[in-house]
């Protein structure tokens, strides 16, 4: 009974031995420290999707400044891991942090708060403190340009939709995509299925697969993978892809893609954080700024549709409309949004209804 | 010539020294070998990992913080082990332990006087833990259902729930519809000493203590031993097997669900994704590393979550994808294993003449 | 003996074993040892428990590695590291355990494990094999029954059968009768000697010495792991065997006090059961064992003994009947109520019931003391006491063990069972059930259980002993009633017993059947 005492008290010291004499080699202090940039995904960058976009912007602030910055992220972190991380982060010097989950928030302004000198940047938060701020895009923007190229397409009036979770920003993105699709097909309805999972290609294969055999002809998604694109294309049903510009990972069944692009965000904030610029507050991106955004058609889309879609695009950059301009109707037919007003970012942020048109429930 | 295991009739001190030495070298050097292949600097690599598990108090106490779980559900299988009760389901008894805990944290708070809010809070999860456990300890002994497949199964079952509250009706009404439960009430949360570490960490080491009391110096120890080593002896010396695998499988049980109730009262302090991270399954790694000795438990415990925790170095520093650590930590772990096959067996080299075929 | 000594020393011997030498921790099972067989014959290798005969044999076949010393089969050295090597060499082994899967065919076990065997092997084929070797060897199986289906002697025969299949012809048979019934040991005598004829050797681990008379031709007796002599069966007296292999005088008539029965301590009214299949294994048996004697059921093994004494020790149920124990009705309560009661049980599995091997001498001897003080107190274990109780049992009893500590699993079998006596006896409160107890223990082991059972009923406990042999039944019991397909057959006082009546009646006699065939066999010559 005492041996496996004695196994682990052998192994401790033994590791703890070849690490310290491992250890003493390297500890070469630079002499120009560069600029600390971590980044703390949810995700994996392979993942085509979400981390991917982070991390092609990680890559475009690394090219920005050379070898002025480091940059490092780790990948896979789940909110109970997210503390330790950023306290790793914290005492290897790095200072100024990106965190691409909403789960990290509460954990990121923990962490802000005992380190007062480290910039906090969470992405899809609301919580806001000295040196935390948040940053976001109006996807819905991009989600309502999608949604006119499936509407448009659709020759079943029936679109799948397979999204994560029941959060407001799901929702958010699945009310514009079928406001969007009803803006060229009034008789157009967007079916959801709920996958419970931000990863899992399989699920989302399988949800995917589902919908198709329901009678959708088109696949949306909000998920972190191309999976359902690619199911979609296996059974020569076309689809539209977000996160990044999936045509290219899948194929021109693909109709387009409601893209992301932080990286002048990143860029830009990475470069105030340098000059001590940085202030706090909460970004919430637009098409404008190029922070969403609509990937390149695919070739079977026609010159009507993109000129629709261009049209939209042009006035919602203008500033003269936006996509939950009212009137907006929920499921049951009730206006919510009465024409001419429109919905607050607040009322955008917490949005829990589906609009008229969606097919599926919130629970 | 030829290679042939035989059996030890006796673990010499030597050997039960040398064998974790030698595994935790062919350790080092094969996954030495695999981060030459990645390009980055073995040595570097592995004083990142120590560095980051041992480095400094803070990292140390993010180590514990991770080991923690490790220890009390590590404990809890240990228990059924030694039963030969093959409790794999402490996964599901530490995510339903938390969900109890934060529905009294939450719901049952206001009936509860503060300074008795986080014993209950503590309490409802080992009892969730212990009733979960239960299940499959009394489909085994009334009706001889095997516990294998019950506990994984109701691992499922305990992480749907989870989810379906903390997505559904627990979803906290201020958190614009974002899935976790609100934040519990101060006096439900779990104290910290040190960093992150909370109180978890005095309960595992004293729950180790006693358990190994209770294990090789009561009655009910010994009827464990009896038991678990040859089932129809004891049944012939009148040991009640029934009762005493259906107390102790419910104490299992408890141990986990406290795992679960201190990580939600003590880390995240409310019901989130971040409790389902399979500490129930490490835990089996944990329980076998440790020989089911409740000591070394703690010990593997630490060196395990060291392992996990040491594992964001190498995305950090060396600046390999996260599937680099998670493989780092299997080849460690592997031979480590493994070489607790050479302290049982020996290996003996024969060279034969005459007609043999090898 | 001079001249035959030499003759055989012109022949090769099939197998020569030079010095071998094996130690366990804190053991030497053997010391040197030398042994030669020869073609053609059976060797029997006579010793008491732990003298090192099976590990000899467990050498031999590859199951362990010897210290020192070499091996030639058919004068070349052997380098045998498992059992495939050993068969390949063509020795089998036959061990006390058989090494059947019960839910297999006879067929199925012959070639189970069986290197070259097709991917779905022609089982007619098997079967057409197996006949011929049954026919060839008098081994009479079906080669599509079931294991299970298959009593002990038959399940022997499959063994044997597996080896000749297999182109074993040097056999090892540890304590082949140990398990079987008069007329079956019979029939193992016939097989073997059809196998020598065959061209086949043998070697026969006993210690029974009228066993060596009937089957082999040398025999070589070790005593504490080293050999004693090697003698030539005909020129040898079971009287000199005896005294070679204990290295004293053995007693052979035991010493009884007149039994001068009081209160019973045990009644057994009209108890029925039936076995898992749902078939009657006690049918309305009665019987009554008082104070202060001993009462000896007879009886070929697999007609009820099991089953009765696991009724009454609480670890099977019975369908209708009473068990009532010192007054107080017992029936169906749990093993740890009877334990209470005063019953103590000396079970007939050493191994797999008897003890935990995997846990201390110390720990087993107290396995039944440790519900009361002074071992635990308030739930808490006194290990001082446990060490000073394991001590007097250990001395009381004479167990031989190389510490306390050691894991019972690593003793001999005799020892083991001086460990489950020295704990049973020593809770006993009034009943003690002893079934086998004798069992494959060597002859000084066998006469130590049999005076301590005496011993048991001469200070007022009632003992309940169940056993084969009737031997010992007579030597030991008071009174002996003999079981047949759940039944009691018939009663007789031990003084009176006369071995052939109690045959009969234990191949389903009745004791009036019994005395008339026995008087009929007298007249007509013995009938086996």
């Amino acid at each position: 009974m005492k041996k496996g005492i004695t196994v682990f008290l052998v192994l401790l010291v033994l590791a703890s031995g070849i690490a310290m004499a491992a250890g003493r080699q390297d500890t070469a202090p630079a002499e120009e420290e560069p600029f600390k940039v971590a980044f703390i995904y949810v995700g994996s960058p392979v993942d085509y999707g979400w981390t991917f976009e982070h991390d092609m912007a990680r890559k475009a602030v690394e090219a920005e400044f050379g070898d002025a910055v480091e940059t490092a992220y780790v990948e896979n972190v789940t909110v109970g891991d997210v503390s330790r991380i950023l306290n790793q982060f914290a005492q290897q010097g790095y200072q100024i942090v990106f965190g691409n989950s909403f789960g990290y928030m509460d954990y990121m302004a923990e962490a802000a708060e005992e380190y007062p000198d480290i910039y906090f940047e969470h992405c899809s938060g609301y919580q806001l403190g000295p040196n935390k701020a948040n940053y976001f895009g109006r996807m819905y923007q991009a989600r309502y340009l999608s949604g006119i190229a499936a509407g448009a397409m659709t020759e079943t009036d029936q679109i799948g939709y397979v999204a994560a979770f029941p959060i407001p920003e799901v929702i958010r993105g699945i009310n514009a995509f079928t406001l969007g699709a009803q803006k060229v097909n009034p008789n157009v309805q967007v079916r959801v299925v709920w996958t419970n999972t931000w990863f899992d290609p399989a699920r989302e294969r399988e949800a995917a697969e589902s919908l198709l055999d329901a009678g959708v002809d088109i696949i949306a998604q909000h998920q972190d993978t191309t999976e359902p694109q690619r199911a979609a294309q296996d059974r020569g049903a076309y689809s539209v892809g977000y996160h990044s510009d999936m045509r290219s990972f899948v194929g021109d069944s693909v109709l387009s893609s409601a893209v992301w692009d932080f990286s002048n965000y990143y860029i830009d904030r990475v470069r105030a954080a340098m000059d001590g610029t940085w202030e706090s507050g909460a970004y919430w991106g637009n098409l404008d700024d190029g922070v969403v955004g609509l990937a390149e058609f695919s070739p079977l889309v026609s010159q009507d549709v993109r000129d629709i879609v261009a049209q939209e695009k042009e006035k919602i950059i203008s500033g003269a409309w936006d996509v939950f301009h009212g009137p907006v109707r929920n499921q049951q037919g009730e206006v919510l949004v009465p024409a001419g007003t429109a919905m607050t970012d607040a009322e955008m942020l917490g949005m829990i209804f589906f609009v008229e048109g969606v097919v599926g429930r919130i629970d | 010539m030829r290679l042939y295991f035989e059996k030890r009739k006796t673990s010499s001190k030597i050997v039960l020294i040398c064998v974790p030495i030698i595994s935790l070298v062919i350790s080092l050097i094969l996954t030495g070998f695999l981060l030459l292949v990645f390009g980055v600097n073995p040595l570097a690599t592995f004083s990142a990992m120590f560095n980051g598990a041992f480095g400094s108090s803070q990292n140390f106490a993010e180590t514990l913080v991770k080991a923690v779980p490790l220890m009390l559900t590590g404990l809890g299988v240990s228990i059924a082990f030694r039963l030969r009760f093959w409790n794999i389901g402490a996964e599901g008894q530490l995510v339903l332990g938390g969900v109890a805990a934060t529905w009294v944290a939450l719901f049952a708070s206001p009936y509860i006087p503060a300074f008795l809010l986080l014993p209950s809070v503590l309490l409802a999860g080992a009892l969730a833990g212990a009733a979960w456990a239960g299940v499959p300890a009394l489909l085994k002994t009334r009706l001889q259902v095997d516990e294998t497949l019950t506990t994984l199964m109701l691992n499922y079952v305990a992480i749907l729930i989870a989810e379906g509250l903390f997505y559904g009706a627990w979803r906290d009404p201020g958190g614009m519809g974002f899935p976790g439960t609100a934040r519990f009430p101060q006096a439900a949360w779990l104290p910290r000493i040190y960093g992150r570490v909370h109180y978890g960490l005095v309960f595992a080491l004293i729950l180790a203590v006693v358990l190994w009391f209770f294990i090789y110096h009561t009655k009910w120890g010994f009827e464990l031993h009896m038991i678990g080593k040859n089932r129809t002896a004891a049944n012939y010396l009148g040991v009640n097997i029934k009762r005493t695998i259906l107390v102790s499988i419910l104490i299992s049980g408890a141990f986990s669900g406290l795992a679960g109730a201190s990580e939600v009262a003590g880390l995240a302090r409310r019901l989130q994704e971040g409790l389902i991270q399979g500490y129930g399954y490490t835990a089996i790694i944990v329980a076998w590393m440790a020989q089911l000795n409740p000591f070394a438990s703690i010990a593997a415990a630490i060196l395990m979550a060291a392992l996990l925790v040491g594992g964001d170095q190498v995305q950090m520093m060396m600046r390999l994808p996260s599937a680099v650590g998670l493989v780092m930590q299997g080849m460690i772990l592997f031979p480590l294993l493994a070489g607790s096959l050479f302290s049982e067996y020996r290996l003996r080299i024969s060279r034969t003449r005459g007609e043999e075929t090898p | 003996m001079e001249d035959t000594m030499a003759l055989q020393n012109d022949l090769t011997p099939v197998v020569e074993m030079k010095g071998i030498t094996k130690h366990f921790p804190g053991v030497t099972a053997n010391n040197q040892v030398t042994l030669k067989l020869y073609p053609g014959e059976v060797l029997a290798l006579l010793g008491e428990n732990g003298a090192g005969k099976s590990s000899l044999m467990n050498v031999l076949v590859g199951l362990y590695r010897q210290d020192e010393g070499e091996i030639l089969v058919r004068g070349t050295p052997a380098e045998i590291h498992s059992p495939k090597d050993a068969v390949q060499l063509g020795l089998g082994m036959v061990h006390q355990n058989f090494k059947l899967v019960e839910t297999m065919t006879v067929a199925e076990n012959v070639v189970l494990g069986l290197k070259h065997l097709d991917f779905i092997p022609s089982f007619s084929e098997i079967c057409r094999r197996i006949n011929t070797i049954s026919r060839q060897y008098n081994l009479q199986v079906d080669p599509r029954a079931y294991i299970w289906q298959l009593g002990v002697g038959e399940q022997q025969r499959v063994e044997i059968l597996k080896l000749i299949y297999r182109g074993a012809d040097i056999l090892i048979l540890d304590e082949p009768t140990a398990v079987l019934t008069p007329q079956e040991s019979g029939e193992l005598s016939r097989i073997i000697a059809q196998m020598i004829d065959e061209g086949k050797s043998a070697i026969f681990i006993t210690h029974k010495m009228e066993e060596i008379k009937r089957f082999s031709q040398r025999v070589q007796v070790l005593r504490k792991g080293e050999t004693a002599a090697v003698l030539e069966t005909s020129k040898t007296t079971p009287s000199e065997l005896a005294r070679l292999m204990v290295g004293r005088e053995v007693l052979f008539r035991l010493e009884k006090k007149i039994c001068c029965p009081g209160e019973p301590v045990l009644e057994v009214k009209n108890l029925c059961a039936s076995n898992e299949a749902g078939r009657p294994s006690l049918q309305d048996l009665s019987f009554i064992i008082r104070a202060g004697e001993i009462l000896g059921i007879a009886g070929v093994a697999g007609n009820g003994q099991r089953k009765l004494t696991e009724v009454i020790t609480g670890l099977d149920r019975a369908d209708s009947g009473k068990v009532v124990i010192q007054g107080k009705d017992m029936t169906n309560r749990t093993p740890l109520d009877l334990i209470q009661s005063g019953v103590s049980h000396i079970p007939p599995d050493r191994i797999s019931m008897g003890i935990v091997g995997d846990m201390s001498v110390a720990s087993n001897l107290v396995m039944k003391e440790y519900r009361s003080e002074p071992v635990v107190k308030r739930g808490i274990f006194n290990y001082k006491e446990v060490a000073k109780s394991a001590k007097e049992k250990i001395d009381a009893y004479n167990i031989s063990t190389p510490s306390q500590n050691t894991e019972a699993k690593f003793l001999s079998g005799g020892n083991i069972q001086k460990i489950i006596l020295a704990r049973e006896i020593g809770a006993c409160r009034g009943l003690l059930i002893a079934s086998y107890p004798s069992r494959g223990l060597d002859v000084g082991a066998m006469e130590a259980v049999r005076l301590q059972l005496i011993d048991q009923r001469n200070i007022g406990n009632a003992v309940l002993l169940v056993s084969e042999d009737l031997e010992e039944l007579i030597t030991v019991a008071d009174r002996i009633a003999v079981i047949y397909e759940g039944r009691i057959m018939g009663e007789v006082p031990a003084e009176k017993a006369d071995i052939k009546i109690i045959g009969h009646m234990m191949a389903g006699a009745s004791l009036k059947g019994a005395a008339q065939a026995a008087a009929e066999a007298e007249l007509g010559e013995d009938g086996i």
